[in-house]
């Protein structure tokens, strides 16, 4: 196992370019339209998974209640990351509680958004001495929106959803791909906090491949360093092993090696 | 026309059309057969059996082979080949039970007769007798295939005996078909004896458990059989005869009273078999704990014997029309009526008690008895749809069950256990084994495309167009019931996660795939097609009088709403269709993960820890309905064990009396009294 302070430091983040590169030209002509739905669609219809730590999740009843009815916004509680398309984190993130948010990010579906609120995902807030907290959320994984305010009242939090929604619209809500892009800095942030055997169930690198979002920086000495130690969960296969048929083919393999 | 084995297979071999390098082939085998028929023993023993096999009367043949496989298997059972020789011999069987042609053509009386102090037993093969001969036949053939090779196996290396197997499910078959092609009311009571105590065996063969189970179903049977002795005595006594057509004479001629009586005696020794409420309480454990094929075979069949009966004697010698005017006094009902919602209440009751099993070979048996109540509630409509679903159910239900039997067997033969707590995950393992459940259930449901749907659509529709809502809603209560259990079924064993010990399961064995897989494709075809088996069904509504229902390949053809069902399958596929190419065509990716890489409240996750919980399934639905689970039938079934207990305790009293000699006295002085 290597040492923590084998680990090497993560350097100053990279600019990376995100979207489409200003050269290319879109040919077909309702390409725009039909993004233009699609964005629109996704807006309106957002599943939130409110991961909640800290204070201020007493803000989200509130907010999700009659009273505000962040409903009307198109935004409904999800129980599984799988379905949810926002990750809410509602406060402090101590270092336990760091490591099952990582876990359930990378188990959600893209496109995908995080959302801190209170001071304390912003930079610590007033546990900012504590040993066992995290203090930017976005040196972890991306953030597309922070709340600030300790806590922020539940006007604030809508107003702040109402951000991401426009964002969603207008298609700059794209931080989920700087995950796949630079993860090599995530991992480093994440591997100096928990130690450098830190690994989740999640392949993040080959869904990297596997959603065409490989970037120069999403591999690097933290993913190496990873690769070191890393026991990949292969999903189970299908098994049609029908013991009669096995051995028959066995021996016509033995029968196809021998010449 | 001569006959030898040469021409024999020189007519199958011009049949098959086969290309012309298969002269050689066919050359040896003629040339190996003309030595044979050259041979002394042949032409002293063979020639003549096998014209006297080919020119035998059609029903006289199927009855001497079932027969024949019987002796066979008590002579042969103990050989390692026994499996395969049985397999075909019920496939001989089948061929001869095609040949009787009793279906389209005319009834066909055995030569056989026995006579017994001056009265015959006969039998006699009509369309009702070919249709349960033919799912008898049929669930025999796939069962004792089911059987054949590494079922058997293991069985025998249990240190069980193969051949008590084999006889007990030939002696079953031998039964069945006895009863279902008997003419008169002793030879229906030959039959319907030798079936109850078949299928003691065939339920006793385990021991343990399983002896229990069969015990309480002889008291079950014996208590039944004697209601139709009974029975047949009352008849008997009006017509004088055995005959059915005497028999038939005599219904018409008796008082309503006396229908009554008949009817209880009749409908109260069928019942028991059927498993209508509320003398079910035998058949769950009695065919649950029988050994895996053996549950397969009186899973799939055994019960409608009971319903056979009911066919013969309720539906075709009383009537329906009859059972109308039977009024039950003070209040609206009739007893058909009756009977109809006895039907309603067999649907339900057992079918909420399969809800709770956790056991998937109790929580099928348990669908069995409840299934039954659908055909039982189709008949008593009784007009042209409705008796056709009844019937067809019966054949579309030993598929089913037949396929979903096998399939859970199967897993109990890879991993052990029936336990629905101990199992999960395995359609990674079982791929085959899963569809094949998954087949079955959809059918049990009653959803499209299976044979199921069809069946149980024409009971429901009936139910609407005849007038009966309150029966349709119970019906539908039931199915409702259906799909929560058969759906904690096929979760609880194949989806969610892979437990530890059962990462290096194999998929089930050649020999017991291969039936599964063809009751599989059978359910769909008879559901994509369901005018084959409407065809056989109308035939037998033509011989028993009921209304003809109007059939066509794909369903069914009425003004007041048919069904096609290749129409309907196609939409259903073309709508999978359209599914798949937005999901494909639009660059839907899918990527299959590990079964840890799983949501747990931000868990991590461990093949240790069981994430996917299979205990106490339905918990929740059972704080809601689990007041209503009452037990009163076990209460009813102890009460009246501790009744009969009582009752032989104080007559064992009375016989140890100081004075038994004094009450004997009394008891003979108080017989001459009452004779003279």
């Amino acid at each position: 196992m290597t040492h923590i302070d084998q680990v090497p430091t993560p350097g100053a983040p990279r600019p990376v370019e995100i979207g489409v590169k200003p050269g290319t030209k879109r040919t077909n002509p309702f390409a725009r339209v039909f993004d233009e739905l699609v964005r629109f669609a996704q807006s309106r219809s957002l599943f939130m998974l409110h991961y909640c730590t800290g204070c201020g999740a007493v803000e989200l009843p509130p907010a999700m209640t009659s009273r505000f009815d962040m409903e009307r916004l198109g935004i409904q509680p999800m129980v599984s990351p799988r379905q949810a398309d926002i990750l809410l984190i509602t406060g402090y993130v101590s270092v336990k509680t760091l490591k099952r948010v990582i876990l359930t990010y990378e188990q959600m579906n893209s496109p995908k958004y995080v959302i801190g609120i209170c001071s304390c995902t912003v930079n610590g807030g007033m546990y900012w001495q504590s040993y066992a907290t995290a203090k930017k959320l976005n040196d972890y994984m991306p953030v597309d929106i922070y709340i600030a305010g300790c806590m922020p009242r539940p006007e604030a939090v809508i107003e702040g959803l109402r951000g991401l929604i426009e964002n969603i619209r207008t298609g700059r809500a794209d931080a989920w791909k700087d995950y796949y892009r630079r993860y090599d800095h995530y991992l480093g942030n994440q591997q100096r906090l928990f130690g450098a055997d830190w690994q989740t169930p999640t392949d993040v690198i080959a869904e990297a491949r596997h959603y065409d979002l490989f970037g120069p920086a999403t591999l690097g000495a933290h993913t190496a360093l990873l690769e070191q130690h890393q026991r990949p969960l292969e999903a189970l296969e299908m098994r049609i092993e029908i013991p009669e048929l096995m051995r028959r083919r066995s021996r016509s393999d033995q029968g196809g090696t021998a010449q | 026309m001569a006959t030898s084995p040469t021409t024999v297979v020189d007519q199958l071999l011009a049949g098959l059309h086969l290309p012309d390098g298969f002269d050689a082939v066919a050359g040896v085998i003629r040339e190996f057969l003309d030595q044979v028929t050259n041979s002394a023993i042949w032409t002293r023993y063979g020639q003549q059996s096998l014209e006297w096999l080919i020119g035998m009367n059609p029903v006289d043949r199927l009855f001497m082979l079932s027969a024949l496989t019987l002796l066979l298997m008590l002579l042969l059972g103990r050989l390692r080949s026994a499996g395969v020789l049985a397999v075909l011999l019920y496939g001989a069987q089948f061929a001869a039970l095609l040949s009787t042609d009793t279906l389209f053509g005319a009834p066909l009386a055995a030569a056989v007769r026995i006579t017994v102090a001056d009265q015959s037993l006969h039998w006699s093969y009509d369309a009702l007798s070919w249709f349960f001969a033919m799912i008898t036949i049929g669930t025999g053939f796939v069962t004792a295939w089911y059987a054949a090779g590494s079922w058997m196996r293991r069985y025998r290396e249990a240190g069980r005996s193969a051949r008590a197997f084999h006889v007990a499910l030939a002696l079953n078959c031998f039964g069945m078909l006895l009863l279902v092609g008997s003419a008169d009311l002793l030879s229906l009571f030959l039959g319907w004896e030798l079936v109850s105590w078949a299928s003691f065996l065939l339920m006793a063969l385990v021991g343990g458990p399983a002896a229990q189970a069969a015990l309480k179903y002889l008291a079950y049977a014996i208590s039944g059989a004697m209601l139709i002795l009974g029975a047949i005595a009352l008849i008997y006594g009006i017509s004088g005869s055995f005959e059915y057509d005497a028999v038939v004479a005599a219904i018409r001629s008796m008082t309503d009273a006396q229908v009554w009586t008949l009817l209880l005696l009749l409908g109260g020794g069928f019942a028991v078999k059927l498993g209508l409420l509320p003398f079910h309480l035998w058949q769950a454990a009695a065919y649950a704990e029988a050994p895996g094929a053996g549950s397969v075979f009186l899973g799939a069949i055994s019960a409608r014997m009971g319903l056979f009966g009911i066919i013969v004697f309720i539906v075709g010698m009383i009537g329906v029309s009859r059972l109308m005017t039977l009024e039950i006094p003070y209040t609206f009902m009739s007893s058909r009526e009756l009977i109809a919602w006895i039907a309603a209440l067999t649907i339900i009751v057992p079918t909420y008690t399969a809800l709770q099993q956790h056991d998937a070979r109790y929580l099928l048996a348990w669908h069995g008895i409840g299934q039954g109540g659908y055909m039982l509630l189709g008949l008593m409509v009784g007009d042209a749809v409705g008796s056709a679903g009844g019937l067809l159910h019966c054949f579309n239900y030993a598929i089913t069950q037949a396929a979903l039997l096998m399939a859970v067997f199967a897993v109990v033969h890879r991993t052990g256990t029936a336990d629905l707590n101990q199992l999960g995950g395995l359609v990674t393992r079982m791929p085959l084994t899963f569809l094949v459940l998954l087949f079955g259930i959809i059918s049990l449901a009653g959803l499209p495309p299976m044979a199921g749907f069809v069946s149980k659509w024409m009971v429901y529709r009936s139910l609407i167009t005849e007038g009966m809502p309150l029966l349709f809603v119970a019906a539908v209560v039931g199915t409702l019931g259906t799909i929560l259990s058969v759906y904690k079924l096929i979760h609880n064993i194949f989806l969610g996660q892979l437990r530890v010990e059962h990462q290096e399961v194999a998929e089930a064995p050649l020999s017991m795939l291969i039936p599964m897989l063809g009751l599989s494709a059978l359910i769909f075809l008879a559901g994509f097609i369901p005018g084959p088996a409407l065809s056989w069904v109308a035939q037998v509504q033509g011989q028993l009088g009921l209304p003809v229902v109007p059939w066509v390949l794909g369903g069914i053809v009425d003004p007041r709403g048919g069904l096609d069902m290749i129409w309907l399958v196609g939409i259903l596929m073309a709508g999978f269709g359209v599914g798949a190419l937005v999901f494909y065509g639009f660059g839907g990716r899918s990527r299959r993960v590990h079964q840890l890489d799983n949501y747990a409240g931000g868990h991590f996750l461990t093949a240790d820890v069981h994430y996917q919980y299979s205990d106490n399934f339905y918990a929740g639905l059972m704080h809601l309905i689990g007041p209503w689970y009452r037990g009163s039938f076990r209460w009813l079934e102890r009460s009246l064990a501790a009744t009969l207990d009582l009752v032989s305790f104080g007559a064992e009293g009375l016989y140890r009396l100081a004075q038994p000699t004094l009450l004997m006295l009394a008891a003979a002085v108080a017989m001459l009294a009452w004779v003279l």
